[in-house]
């Protein structure tokens, strides 16, 4: 087998996951690659899910462990939301995901980002990392490329921010993580909530800022080369 | 990261003990049963009216060929259809089964199949079994809501994409996709494009092999073309061909007749009419 | 502590069958053209065949990397020889000369295997096999490699060869006309393509006659 192309090993996200809270409401932020070792399985993945209306929820770590978990936070949801009669809040969504990432943590390897926007709390934000911890944040990052992302955020994250700098931040913060973490890639999703409602949002590969000596995307190494440096035929 | 901890004790989910002394037992030298994989090739792609799915048909035992025409595309439902890439017992039994509660499932309910169904009992069930089940799978079909193509991982995770490839030749397959995808293929451009990523496949990958097979689901219609392209004939037969050099021959003949083993012994009274 | 242990092996498995047949006042000797490792294919035009004197073919499949060094060994050791004896190594003399040199190696073999075929000094076809550390037998028609476990029950149903037990020994060439044994070893291989992942692409058949040699290719399957 190639090093590190091991179409074997279980799916997991090497991730980039971010959630900020702004003045109203929440922006939460995600690359789109997913990949099996060296292999980048799907470069157009949707890691920020829906679990009700109002509340979304970002995925790092293996791929089917996260998606199990959402799948069922969502179904709780459901039920809840029927049984209350009004839509669930943030809070009750990130509980219940606490609650299943800290009675299963032997089984499971994800961290994940909870954040929403209800009439009691407003916009909030939830970090709940890999052992079940549950932490209300002004802004919570996550996955690998997130230890590329704390001094940047230590010193560009305000408060107060208005919806346009929040979604700003998160972009140039995944872009940022893109740029150095080899496991986060693709392209950048995003998620407005506020009390009008919910915006997504995407940003593709090469409409991304770059930074310092960083190439432009190509969709071929020919392209670098250029038409000009066609390589000549090989003779004998 | 630290691997799972074990003093927490677990709680629910199946016992994996066995599966642990199988990887102990393979680390001090036991050979385990080889099992039939198909090294393969399969794939799947979105076109303007539904979603075509492709496969090789090689299943391959180590180096050895085991089968040269195998069919790879699974039924699942009427209007869905399940590639199934892996282990062979256990992507034939895992889609067997889902087929099965998704036929109960259509008598419940009146209605038709949705591939967002067959996508949810395939992932739980693969994932409630960690990822030893061995059943990577491109699940396609056309439901009320549309067209729909998936990948399912062995693992449980499930990805929704445009196209699709998996198996040992996916890398193959996924340069001729990632190389000429487009929006809105018609029925011909989508059957040609999936017929040259197997053929990549089949042609580079080792593990896959043999001839391609098709299947195109469309709103109320499944065209399944088994065998759609023949690459691999066989290169020479001999004009006078082979045959054992000489008949077996009978050594020894003896017939051992049947002996009767209940006797019936004529006693008592005969049976009243 | 940590065990220490060496994550890496000196060895790759490149595939490819080979197979000899000794005739009367023929040889052939065939081997098909495919280079692989693991599941991906390197080449699908690497001739396995390599002439080592006027009247001997070695055809050899296993590592590359040591086929190679062991091909440029005895092409070395065989001109050291026509200098000294100025003549060229008859085939049962390459055949000691290989089996030396692979025991030379015995706890880091060569990873080869081999079968040797040629002309002896009578003209009459011979075939010798090999294993990896040098175990060689003189016999009528072999096969080595990844398809040999395909292709030796094969040739043995149709070439049944005397004991080489018997006394007085018996002659292990076989009674196939040479164009019999080039059919039979073209049926051999595109069989053995069937079933055998590693064996494929094209055939390389080399005869060896009193005429000298001659070189054939046949199209295999290529998946």
């Amino acid at each position: 087998m190639e090093k590190g192309l091991d179409l074997d090993a279980p799916h997991s996200m090497g991730t980039t996951i971010i959630g900020v809270t702004y003045d109203g409401g929440v922006v939460l932020g995600a690359d789109s690659r997913t990949s099996t070792g060296a292999y980048v399985a799907n470069r157009a993945s949707d890691k920020i899910t829906q679990l009700t209306d109002n509340v979304y929820l970002c995925r790092s770590g293996s791929a089917a462990d996260s998606q199990i978990v959402s799948d069922y936070v969502r179904y709780f949801l459901h039920q809840h939301t029927i049984q209350l009669g009004q839509p669930a809040t943030v809070k009750v969504a990130a509980n219940l995901v606490r609650l299943l990432s800290y009675n299963n943590k032997n089984m499971l390897q994800t961290g994940l980002i909870v954040g929403g926007w209800d009439k009691y709390d407003g916009g909030k934000i939830y970090g709940v990392p890999l052992g079940g911890t549950i932490l209300e944040q002004p802004f919570a990052i996550g996955g690998s490329g997130s230890s590329y992302l704390y001094g940047f955020f230590d010193q560009a994250w305000r408060e107060g921010m208005t919806k346009e700098q929040a979604e700003d931040l998160v972009v140039k913060a995944v872009s940022l993580a893109i740029a150095r973490d080899g496991a986060s890639g693709g392209v950048v999703r995003t998620v407005t909530i506020n009390s009008d409602g919910v915006t997504r949002n995407f940003y593709s590969g090469n409409e991304l800022p770059r930074w310092h000596e960083e190439l432009e995307p190509q969709y071929s190494l020919l392209n670098i080369w250029g038409a000009a440096a066609s390589p000549e035929p090989m003779s004998m | 990261m630290s691997k799972a901890t074990f003093d927490v004790p677990p709680k629910g989910g199946f016992s994996f003990d066995l599966c642990k002394r199988n990887d102990m037992l393979i680390k001090k030298g036991v050979q385990p049963p080889s099992f039939r994989k198909t090294g393969t090739t399969i794939v799947g792609l979105v076109f303007q009216d539904g979603v075509i799915l492709g496969a090789d048909t090689r299943a391959t035992e180590g180096p050895i060929v085991c089968d040269k025409n195998c069919e790879k595309i699974h039924y699942m439902a009427p209007n869905i259809y399940c590639c199934g890439a892996g282990t062979a017992a256990d992507t034939e039994s895992v889609t067997d089964m889902i087929s099965s509660q998704l036929k109960l499932h259509r008598y419940h309910t009146g209605r038709e199949s949705r591939v967002v169904t067959a996508l949810t009992l395939l992932k739980s069930h693969l994932f409630s079994y960690q990822g030893y089940v061995q059943a990577a799978l491109v699940l396609g079909g056309v439901d009320v809501t549309g067209p729909h193509l998936h990948t399912i991982y062995p693992h449980g995770s499930t990805d929704t994409l445009p196209f699709a490839t998996m198996g040992s030749g996916s890398l193959a397959a996924m340069s001729v996709f990632e190389s000429k995808y487009r929006e809105g293929l018609t029925r011909e451009e989508g059957i040609d494009m999936v017929s040259e990523a197997i053929c990549s496949g089949i042609f580079n990958d080792l593990g896959s092999g043999s001839n391609v097979d098709i299947c195109v689901i469309t709103k109320g219609n499944v065209e399944y073309l088994r065998n759609h392209k023949l690459p691999n004939p066989r290169t020479y037969i001999s004009a006078k061909g082979y045959s054992f050099p000489k008949p077996i021959e009978v050594l020894l003949t003896k017939v051992t007749p049947l002996r009767e083993k209940v006797e019936i012994i004529e006693k008592g009274d005969a049976m009243e009419e | 502590m940590t065990k220490h242990q060496a994550n890496w092996s000196p060895y790759d498995f490149n595939g490819g069958t080979c197979v000899a047949i000794a005739g009367a006042d023929y040889c052939v000797i065939a081997a098909d053209t495919r280079m692989s490792t693991g599941y991906s294919i390197l080449t699908r035009d690497y001739s396995k065949i390599c002439k080592l004197a006027d009247k001997c073919v070695m055809a050899s499949s296993g590592f590359q990397a040591d086929v190679r060094a062991l091909q440029k060994l005895l092409e070395a050791r065989h001109l050291t020889y026509q200098h000294q004896h100025n003549k060229q190594m008859t085939c049962p003399a390459m055949a000691q000369l290989l089996s030396n040199t692979l025991y030379y190696k015995r706890f880091f073999p060569y990873y080869s295997f081999n079968v040797l075929g040629g002309l002896d000094d009578k003209g009459k076809g011979c075939v010798f096999t090999y294993d990896a550390v040098g175990s060689y037998e003189r016999v009528g028609y072999s096969s080595q490699g990844s398809g040999a476990k395909l292709i030796m029950p094969f040739l043995d149903n149709q070439l049944k060869s005397p004991s080489p037990l018997l006394l007085p020994a018996q002659d292990a060439v076989t009674p196939l006309t040479e164009a019999e044994a080039v059919d039979l070893v073209k049926t051999a291989f595109a069989s053995a393509t069937e079933r055998d992942i590693y064996t494929g692409d094209k055939l390389e058949i080399v005869v060896l006659n009193a005429e000298g040699d001659r070189r054939e290719y046949m199209n295999l399957r290529k998946d």
